[in-house]
């Protein structure tokens, strides 16, 4: 029996919480962790679970997304036969509100029709998580379920699996049923099909708001968390860079942060997450903050509580803070000079 | 053509397992991304790597080439080990030898001008500079040399020119040097001339087939072209522990002119994507490189960490080179001393250089230990 699975990415969805990190760019290609995007974890499970062939369904601003992915070759998806996949909606213009992912699904129907593998798992493209997705394919088939969904806690995580079979009767049905999305097949209570849920009780958090991106994103300051997502035997994969170790200079103190490859740091940086090419000057104080990509920090400057997105320049002297309740995100490409105004 | 055969057995333990080429250096390289990235950096996308000595992890390493972006459709990089003829096995047995046996490969190419690199440098050089210069001079071949200090010129390969850079002598490691240009090992060749050469080499019994001590010498003698071209800038032969660990610690050098940040001339990698580092609360950092996958929980300064190395609570680490997925035990007292590839040093270990540089690896650690 071909138990293979295919992966589905379902990057459709918007999430207004994130606003301000995805004005830009989708919610998959949010940057994570110094040097992840949030989409790396849930493509680097699949591969790990020896899924071969991932198509991803993505929706608006897919620019940065497809800059991230390439040829898949990071994730060893670059293949002749299978490899991964890139089907934005051709019905992008067409209406103004959300036909929903099966809808999305259903466009690209050949893809589905041609794919030889028997399993189909159906995730989205912004939890955190780092899970092996075979005991899961196992669970299900032992189970005879014909629609698995992933809890955690009660709590769906937007992963499911069935048969390839079982998924393109729900896409033929769809309007008879008014399934939107795989989340109203999975919670219909009078659905014909065997619907089970999975508890999965390892670390999993979807990030759909800005404060449960800075609290995952400050929980990977916990050893017993960071244990979890980075595992050497199933790596997060994402598009590397050629960037040298971190540099430390004579002036630096660093504690309690992650810090990723071509940083130069030569200030005082605390409970912070500091992404690839972050500098950092002399006598500047960096504290509870997520540094993107880089961000520029001069000298004398003080940022506390903040998210600041990639290429972000804080002119020498210049103090930025917000409270520890409510960290505020610097925009993208912004300059904060010592005589602009917060 | 690069030359990656080298045992390099004064890197001792280093390389029991690895040739030269392969060794790691500077947080997150190996001498080889080097030469290689410098030919990727100067528009050479045809490289054949020529092994010999412990290929494994050389080979898998190099692979097909995309780290340095070599994966081409047309030349790209080619792993030329020594091979069998129908009459016998044809190990190289020098830097000419290992060039003859690969003339099918230059065939193949029928080039212009042949490059000939080491793989035990470390130095960032645009070859395409030294190419324009060899074809203005109309040079048969060109050795890229550099100013060495006067006391140290007899330990190198020296050239004496004229006013237009001319070689009229070269002397091998001269007791009284009149010259302060020491070869790099770094030689463009007009194919053609490279070519007869290597055949007049192999045809002479007597010949030990190296370039410096017996193809060089030879053109000089019949009055070829010999031109040398000046190098300025990084310079290093990591053939030693001691000069490998005096290269890392260049690196930790503010105005050390070996710039790894340089986004014009990036040096390249085979990335182990690893996650970022993780510094603890009670980690002290100062002058340090420190490369993913680290964990961080000690006092590390003037230090080079290699990607996925531990350094625990309480270790004091002070001028040293931990290579990747070594860990440094709780307490520790490490100080001059480079620690070989995933080699465990236990809690409370004292390792201090008195004089010569140490190497820690798993064979010695015991031994260094009871000491």
């Amino acid at each position: 029996m071909n138990k293979s699975m295919l992966g589905i990415i379902d990057s459709t969805m918007v999430h207004a919480g994130l606003e301000e990190l995805t004005l830009h760019r989708s919610a998959a290609a949010i940057p994570f962790g110094g040097r992840y995007r949030l989409i790396d974890f849930v493509l680097s499970n699949m591969v790990n679970s020896g899924i071969q062939s991932v198509a991803i369904f993505p929706k608006l601003q897919y620019r940065s997304l497809m800059d991230h992915l390439g040829s898949g070759r990071n994730w060893d998806l670059n293949r002749k036969r299978d490899g991964l996949f890139f089907f934005p909606s051709p019905s992008l213009n067409k209406s103004v509100t959300d036909p929903g992912s099966l809808e999305h699904f259903a466009e690209h129907i050949d893809f589905f029709n041609r794919s030889t593998q028997e399993y189909v798992v159906i995730a989205n493209a912004n939890t955190v998580y780092n899970m092996d997705l075979v005991p899961l394919l196992d669970w299900h088939i032992e189970s005879g379920c014909d629609i698995t969904e992933v809890r955690k806690d009660g709590a769906s995580l937007g992963i499911y699996l069935v048969k390839k079979t079982t998924l393109l009767e729900l896409l033929d049905s769809r309007e008879e049923s008014g399934y939107l999305s795989m989340r109203d097949a999975a919670n219909d209570l009078r659905s014909q099909y065997k619907l089970c849920y999975y508890n999965y009780d390892g670390y999993a958090v979807t990030i759909d708001s800005i404060d449960k991106y800075y609290a995952v994103s400050m929980n990977l300051l916990r050893p017993e968390i960071w244990k979890q997502l980075f595992l050497k035997e199933r790596p997060i994969l994402t598009k590397v860079k050629d960037e040298p170790p971190a540099r430390y200079s004579k002036t630096a103190a660093v504690h309690n942060s992650m810090v990723a490859n071509g940083g130069e740091i030569e200030g005082t940086v605390e409970n912070s997450i500091i992404s690839r090419g972050v500098k950092i000057g002399k006598g500047a104080v960096v504290k509870n903050c997520i540094i993107m990509q880089k961000s520029q920090i001069g000298e004398n400057c003080v940022v506390e509580n903040l998210i600041m997105d990639k290429e972000v320049k804080i002119e020498a002297g210049v103090k930025v803070t917000a409270s520890p309740e409510a960290p505020e995100v610097i925009r993208k490409g912004t300059i904060k000079g010592a005589r602009a105004t917060t | 053509m690069l030359l990656a055969g080298g045992q390099g057995s004064r890197l001792n333990s280093l390389t029991h397992n690895i040739a030269k080429p392969a060794v790691p250096f500077g947080g997150k390289y190996r001498i080889i991304d080097f030469p290689l990235s410098n030919c990727t950096n100067s528009g050479i996308y045809t490289v054949g790597v020529l092994t010999q000595y412990q290929p494994l992890i050389l080979n898998t390493y190099i692979g097909i080439g995309s780290a340095w972006d070599l994966d081409r459709k047309d030349g790209g990089v080619t792993v030329l080990p020594p091979y069998t003829a129908s009459s016998e096995v044809k190990w190289y047995t020098g830097t000419a030898s290992a060039i003859f046996q690969n003339l099918n490969y230059l065939h193949q190419y029928d080039p212009e001008y042949v490059l000939i690199l080491s793989g035990d440098h470390i130095y960032k050089m645009n070859y395409e500079w030294m190419l324009n210069y060899h074809a203005e001079k109309g040079a048969d071949v060109s050795i890229s040399v550099i100013e060495v200090p006067w006391e140290e010129a007899s330990r190198f390969g020296i050239m004496n020119t004229d006013a237009d850079m001319n070689v009229v002598e070269f002397d091998e490691k001269p007791e009284n040097p009149k010259s302060n240009l020491a070869s790099m090992g770094i030689y463009i060749f007009k194919w053609k001339v490279l070519e007869e050469y290597l055949l007049k080499d192999e045809a002479n019994p007597t010949s030990s087939h190296d370039f410096g001590k017996d193809i060089i010498p030879r053109m000089l003698e019949e009055g070829k072209k010999l031109v040398a071209y000046p190098y300025k800038g990084y310079w290093k032969d990591v053939g030693t522990v001691h000069s490998l660990w005096e290269a890392n610690m260049d690196l930790l050098d503010e105005q050390c002119e070996l710039n790894l940040f340089d986004q014009s001339w990036r040096i390249y990698s085979v990335n182990p994507n690893q996650p970022p580092q993780y510094i603890s609360p009670e980690a002290q950092l100062s002058e340090s490189l420190i490369n993913e996958g680290c964990t961080i929980e000690g006092d590390v300064n003037r230090t080079v960490v290699f990607q996925g190395a531990t350094i625990s609570k309480g270790a004091v680490v002070s001028e040293s080179v931990i290579m990747p997925d070594a860990i440094i035990g709780k307490d520790c007292l490490i100080d001059k001393v480079i620690v070989a590839p995933g080699t465990i040093v236990p809690d409370g270990s004292v390792l201090k250089s008195s004089g010569d540089i140490l190497l820690v690896s798993d064979d010695t650690l015991a031994e260094l230990l009871a000491h």
